[in-house]
């Protein structure tokens, strides 16, 4: 196993580096059930690319069977790296459990937008968002937020081998 | 502090990415000469950034020239040889995909890349075992310097450089959506030519190391570069373990 783990950090380190941007839009809904809104949106040559795929009848939108195929083939692929979020709860690691996942077509680039639900205090809670892999290159800036009456801090975090950006609550 | 060069070199990917992308999506007219070359001298300097990241053979070039008292023109010698070799791949490979293969690009390419990946991993293993070879060859020559033979230069730069860059690719597969396929074929070479350049620096470091400690451990030349060839079998082996995981 520590073998294993080992190999694949010293193959991170020698053959990743960003491939993909993907900038991250959080959006954060007050309400009963807590929804963090989570749209991806992919840079422009990488998403002509996957909508060149995706996008089957070439009608310049996503369509419910390709988002269909798009959930099963494509973003189940994120599922490894934990769709690229992780969940922190009191400095713990909560699953990643993404819901109501929608492929849409914005400006010519392509976009994931999926939620999550959180139950407690909202100032337990920070999202980290990384590929551990460095394959794709996470983006957040704070203007990306849209959390009506919230305040909410961005910063990088060292994680040895990877950076994460850290949205937190305040 | 590797990190934060790492998140900087990130960043002026992110924007370059961008730079580039909405360039040649407003540039209709490949006769805009201005703005095409624009576009190619910012893929060289993406390139020169892209290969400063993780990746892309900087430790197998060190790792050959960890023990050889080559000069530095071997290393710009192998940067290029890297650099041609990036631009045929990725052109190959894109073209291959889109026009042959036509759909799934981004599936098909992650099959064959793997399937590169694996070859690139027991080519560098064969090198490794060639630059062996070459050290007990010459064990019985009073020259402590092994010469390094084209042969194994080349084999050095195709493991390197076979592996067609995903960063190159899609270039040249945006380029081809919008019908600039001149753009995205001199866009790749630009691109690959910086990262060549700076894939050349990694032997450049590795070599002035070796001549600044080289004199002190001349008696020991041998084992030196036993143990750079035993470094590149290594690489390889890491890289094809992680392949097969």
């Amino acid at each position: 196993m520590r073998f294993s783990l080992l190999v694949l950090l010293l193959y991170s380190c020698l053959l990743s580096h960003p491939h993909t941007f993907i900038e991250v839009y959080p959006k954060v809904k007050i309400d009963k059930e807590k929804r963090i809104n989570i749209t991806y949106k992919f840079d422009e040559m990488t998403s002509s690319m996957l909508i060149m795929e995706l996008d089957a009848n070439m009608n310049g939108k996503i369509d419910t069977n390709e988002n269909r195929f798009i959930k099963r083939e494509y973003f189940s692929m994120f599922k490894p790296y934990n769709y690229y979020v992780f969940i922190f709860s009191n400095n713990k690691k909560l699953p990643t459990k993404p819901e109501n996942f929608k492929a849409t077509i914005e400006n010519e680039k392509l976009c994931y937008s999926f939620d999550i639900f959180y139950n407690g205090k909202l100032q337990d809670l920070y999202l980290e968002f990384g590929d551990p892999d460095l394959y794709s290159a996470l983006v957040l800036k704070k203007h990306f937020i849209d959390a009506p009456n919230i305040s909410t801090k961005v910063t990088n975090v060292d994680k040895d081998f990877y950076f994460v950006a850290k949205m937190e609550f305040q | 502090m590797y990190n934060e060069l790492i998140r900087l070199i990130t960043q002026w990917q992110y924007e370059l990415n961008r730079f580039i992308a909405s360039n040649i999506k407003e540039l209709k007219d490949e006769s805009s000469l201005s703005t095409s070359l624009l576009i190619i001298a910012v893929a060289f300097i993406y390139g020169l950034v892209h290969a400063a990241g993780p990746g892309h053979g900087k430790a197998l070039v060190a790792f050959y020239f960890t023990s050889n008292q080559s000069d530095y023109k071997k290393a710009f010698k192998m940067g290029y040889l890297i650099s041609l070799f990036h631009a045929v791949s990725a052109l190959v490979f894109t073209f291959g995909i889109y026009f042959i293969i036509e759909k799934m690009f981004t599936k098909n390419f992650q099959a064959f890349s793997e399937i590169a990946m694996s070859i690139s991993a027991v080519m560098i293993i064969l090198v490794g075992i060639y630059l062996l070879y070459e050290v007990y060859a010459h064990s019985k020559e009073k020259e402590q310097v092994i010469k390094k033979t084209a042969k194994s230069e080349l084999m050095v730069a195709f493991s390197a450089g076979g592996v067609p860059c995903p960063g190159v690719m899609t270039i040249v597969l945006f380029c081809i959506v919008l019908g600039q396929y001149t753009l995205g074929i001199l866009s790749a070479v630009a691109m690959s030519i910086g990262m060549g350049l700076t894939i050349s620096l990694a032997g450049v470091f590795s070599i002035a190391l070796n001549k600044k400690i080289g004199g002190a451990l001349n008696k020991y030349a041998y084992v030196l570069q036993a143990f750079g060839a035993l470094l590149v079998i290594s690489l390889g082996v890491v890289l094809l373990l992680a392949q097969s995981q």
